[in-house]
């Protein structure tokens, strides 16, 4: 065996300032991840100059676990309160949230942390053992196959979200059509700003999703609210219901959902690694597109649909867990970000006077070794707090709705204006509240329009990057065999929605299905 | 360390205070609260990580809080324009950069940098050529006669359309005689995803600072033609610079610390010192070093006259005209809102057909009561962007909370028990221990 490994256990082992580090940022990233508007780069940024008087390893473990914390802590807002904690929970807010209606929340949390835990361990895999074969893959991407990602991202949430795809496709063009707001990234040009600053900066996805899901619900809730009665938010607890209330219970189910479907499991983790590898793409794309390969046509009896959409949730919440541990193949093994973490990551590394790059592996052996191992720590560390969060979550739900909502309408208000320290954002956040609240009414998916926000501007940027290269040639877009493979793959899956044309047009046959 | 003070600790200080006012200037207490940093770039990059790690130090030396915003977006545009009109209380800096002598030139803002009174520089980053390791070039004069010999051939990136990394390689070909649209630019943003198309084959020639492209460098995945600087770069050696090459170019970006007008004197000079201390201890030197950010710090004279030599030089690039039509691309700004808008309108003209667009079934019925629940949901949110900026963030959330939860049927006790529990504690986690710069009101809290 490897001495560096021998070397590196011991250091992660022995090591009492790596323990605790580890548990104070996951007790971090769960807050953060939990609290929609907060975000893990936020928290990252925060982190930053405390790294500075860490040494390399606990600084590491500091981020590596905050960060698989944060992911899986988004889910619960997700589900309890179909208010997303981070964009890349957006993907399955109806599908959790129904769950919880239907009175199995306990079991929709379980089985996304759970599926959380087989992502990250699996994603940490990957990135041990074939981390420097995938980072060749990732040299494949020039901007016309970042292109057809981003198209095939948009048309799995088209093809995902519940209802008529063809509603799911003006939900992804009206979020596309808010992120050309403000100056253009490619042209530096103002558009749709109307002559008011503020604009430039564009619409934030982050106001705009606290806004559609969260205010929107905080609306539907006190329309629906029945003067007098002090009825507890859960139906189910209401009634005297098992859940939300031992979420123990439900471990064992989750774990032999995950384990008894290994080609799906395998297929979502390996879907989240390989997007969360590519610069530009991450865990809220991974998500959809994980959902989007894995839907099965759904089955008619109540008992089965959940299952059916249990399945769907665990799918999903495990290629976002292994997209990041794939964003950090490229950091790694290339020196280049695979998202916004990591590209704080390589700052601190540098810091450090580490360099990431091929030869880390041979001079840093130990310190690569240590980061495999706390990896694997930080997913094992998830499921006593997960399990910790979600009992406490499920506190919330015991809350009458009458308090409830104005408090959730508070930390809305803190959300949105967090992430840029700006009031303007609190205003962007109610316009998309009153937006999402009439959308939703109409049966419009809300998910799609937020993919819309974060994908409109780097979509937009490819286009143009391509057409600009090849000097005006649309063959440029499949002239290279990547991108065929992209193109293949979108049009397998339009055809499957298209082999359904009674999912395509009908208004709201499945609407009821959440 | 950064627990605000309680009200009854507050008490002396404010005492202490006004015994202080009548002997001497209200300066003896700045700062007594905390200060923003405003940082236009988003988190995690460059001009962020130096943002932060001299908002830590600086923290220390001036014993409060100091908060980093990153008010990104627009090119720059929102935390240059933010920084300029934000009270002139010594409360409120911002880490300027060289963007801020470009945007005016763009017509993209009328924020100059006399709209800025300078603190002091911090860092440079002059602008230097990366190829692939394979490439066939191995100086600027052979990049050149490639040029030369087929020109739009050779495509480039490292920022956006405009950026400085473009107006850098754009200046260089117009000082050696070229036309400046002789290497086609590909707009990428960031000199991340540029690297990445450089080493996919998106592009020939990356421009970027040394330290954004130190991790390829230093794996020899790639090679550095040049650096446009007057002396070779601290900590890359091995670049040479342009000037050693036969041409007489520099550029680059640059970082510094600014305050809006109008700042009183004194404060600005409490400022000035505290900066002063930190750029000259060893943490930050240390910390700067390590990160491959080079350091050159200039008082507040020597940087105002940096800003304004840039501004000069910068001005004739962008508006000459042959950056003028280098900037006018064929695939203009409204090009992909066009496509959607076509995309919509067929959507939406399906939908009207099949009746798609009528209230869903499931949708409840809206009755009086509920819209003026609703309504009070909208004057929460109304009601706190009035009000938080003048009375403060505690008072404001408490305020609106009791009445919002009144307004729900909530008993009065229980009411204000929750407001009592929530504004404080909401305050002291996300003001207090996540640095979101809420709103400072009459009370201090």
């Amino acid at each position: 065996m490897d001495p560096a490994i021998v070397e590196a256990a011991a250091q992660v082992a022995l090591d009492p300032t790596i323990w605790i580090v580890i548990l104070a940022s996951a007790l971090y990233g769960v807050f953060v991840g939990a609290v929609p508007g907060l975000t893990a780069t936020m928290a990252m940024a925060l982190l930053v100059p405390i790294t500075y008087w860490l040494p390399p390893l606990p600084a590491l473990a500091a981020i590596v676990t905050m960060v698989a914390c944060a992911i899986f802590a988004g889910d619960i807002p997700t589900i309890l309160l179909r208010i997303p904690g981070t964009p890349a929970s957006a993907a399955y807010a109806d599908l959790g949230s129904g769950l919880a209606a239907r009175g199995r929340a306990d079991a929709a949390l379980v089985t996304a942390l759970i599926s959380s835990i087989g992502g990250g361990l699996f994603g940490a895999v990957v990135l041990i053992f074939l981390g420097s074969q995938l980072a060749q893959v990732g040299t494949l991407f020039s901007p016309a196959e970042h292109f057809w990602l981003y198209v095939l991202g948009l048309t799995c949430a088209v093809v995902v979200s519940h209802g008529a795809p063809i509603k799911g496709a003006l939900a992804v063009l009206l979020g596309l059509l808010v992120s050309t707001v403000g100056l253009s990234a490619v042209h530096a040009q103002s558009r749709f700003t109307f002559g008011n600053p503020q604009l430039y900066q564009g619409i934030g996805f982050i106001p705009a999703m606290i806004g559609l899901f969260g205010v929107s619900e905080v609306f539907k809730n006190l329309l629906t609210l029945l003067p007098g009665s002090e009825t507890p938010t859960n139906r189910h607890a209401a009634a005297g219901g098992i859940s939300p209330g031992h979420p123990l219970r439900e471990v064992p189910g989750a774990i032999r959902r995950w384990v008894s479907r290994p080609v799906v499991s395998l297929r979502s983790g390996t879907i989240g690694a390989v997007i969360g590898m590519l610069p530009g793409a991450g865990a809220d794309i991974a998500s959809w597109v994980s959902l989007g390969i894995g839907r099965r046509t759904a089955a008619s009896s109540d008992e089965a649909d959940d299952e059916v959409a249990l399945d769907d949730l665990g799918a999903a919440t495990t290629a976002n867990s292994s997209a990041l541990a794939g964003a950090w193949i490229p950091a790694l093994v290339l020196g280049i970000p695979g998202d916004s973490v990591t590209a704080i990551v390589i700052g601190v590394l540098m810091m450090k006077d580490l360099t990431p790059g091929p030869e880390i592996f041979e001079k840093q052996a130990t310190l690569v070794y240590g980061l495999y191992l706390i990896f694997i720590l930080a997913n094992l560390v998830l499921l006593p707090v997960g399990l910790a969060a979600i009992k406490a979550g499920g506190l919330v739900l015991q809350v009458p709705r009458r308090i409830l909502m104005p408090v959730i309408l508070l930390f809305c208000v803190l959300g949105s204006f967090a992430i840029n320290g700006s009031t303007f954002d609190i205003g962007v956040m109610l316009v998309f509240g009153l937006l999402g609240f009439f959308l939703e009414r109409r049966a419009i998916p809300l998910g799609p329009v937020v993919l819309g926000i974060i994908l409109g501007g780097p979509l937009e940027e490819r286009l143009i990057q391509v057409l600009t290269a090849a000097d005006g040639s649309a063959i440029a877009f499949v002239d290279r065999w990547p991108a065929l493979i992209l193109v293949g793959l979108w049009i397998l899956m339009l055809s499957l929605a298209f082999l359904r044309p009674g999912r395509w047009f009908s208004p709201s046959s499945e609407d009821v299905r959440a | 360390m950064t627990r605000p003070k309680a009200p009854h600790i507050r008490l002396p200080i404010w005492m202490l205070t006004l015994l202080v006012l009548s002997g001497c200037s209200e300066s003896e207490v700045y700062p007594d609260r905390p200060i923003m940093l405003i940082c236009p770039w988003s988190a995690g990059g460059g001009t962020d990580t130096v943002s932060r790690t001299v908002a830590a130090l600086l923290e220390r030396d001036l014993g409060v809080p100091v908060n980093v915003v990153n008010a990104t977006g627009g090119s720059g545009v929102t935390g240059h324009t933010r920084g300029a009109l934000a009270p002139a209380d010594g409360y409120t800096m911002t880490m300027v950069t060289v963007e801020l002598n470009m945007l005016h030139w763009r017509g993209l803002t009328n924020i100059t940098p006399d709209a800025f009174r300078p603190l002091m520089l911090l860092n440079r980053d002059d602008a230097a050529l990366f190829v692939r390791a394979d490439a066939p070039w191995q100086s600027i004069s052979e990049l050149k006669e490639a040029v030369v010999a087929s020109p739009r051939a050779l495509r480039a990136s490292g920022t956006a359309q405009g950026g400085i990394w473009h107006v850098s390689l754009a200046g260089w070909l117009n000082d050696e005689g070229l036309d400046a649209g002789d290497i086609l630019w590909v707009p990428i943003n960031g000199a991340g995803p540029s690297l990445d198309a450089l080493m996919s084959g998106g592009v020939e020639v990356v421009c970027c600072s040394l330290p954004e492209a130190a991790a390829l460098l230093e794996s020899g995945r790639i090679r550095s033609l040049g650096v446009m600087a007057e002396d070779r770069v601290q900590g890359f050696l091995s670049v040479p610079t342009f000037r050693e090459q036969g041409s007489d170019w520099t550029m680059g970006g640059w970082r510094g610390l600014a305050l809006p007008l109008g700042v009183p004197e004194e404060r600005a000079e409490r400022l000035e010192s505290a900066i002063q201390q930190v750029v000259q201890g060893d943490e930050y030197l240390g910390f700067m070093e390590s990160t491959g950010f080079n350091v050159s710090p200039a008082g507040p004279e020597a940087f105002r006259e940096i800003m304004e030599a840039f501004d000069q030089q910068l001005g004739v690039i962008l508006t000459g005209d042959a950056f003028q039509s280098v900037r006018s691309t064929r695939y203009g700004p409204m090009i992909f809102p066009g496509i959607l808008v076509v995309l919509l309108s067929m959507v939406l003209v399906i939908l009207a057909v099949q009746g798609g667009l009528r209230r869903s079934s499931e949708a409840s019925r809206i009755d009086r009561e509920g819209m003026i629940r609703m309504g009070m949901a909208v004057g929460f949110v109304l009601g706190y962007l009035i009000l938080a900026d003048r009375v403060g963030y505690v008072l404001t959330a408490g305020v609106l909370l009791v009445a919002l939860l009144r307004g729900l049927g909530v008993k009065t006790p229980v009411a204000l028990a929750v407001a009592l529990v929530f504004a404080p504690m909401t305050y002291q986690v996300f003001a207090v221990a996540l640095r979101v710069p809420l709103p400072w009101g009459w009370l201090g809290w």
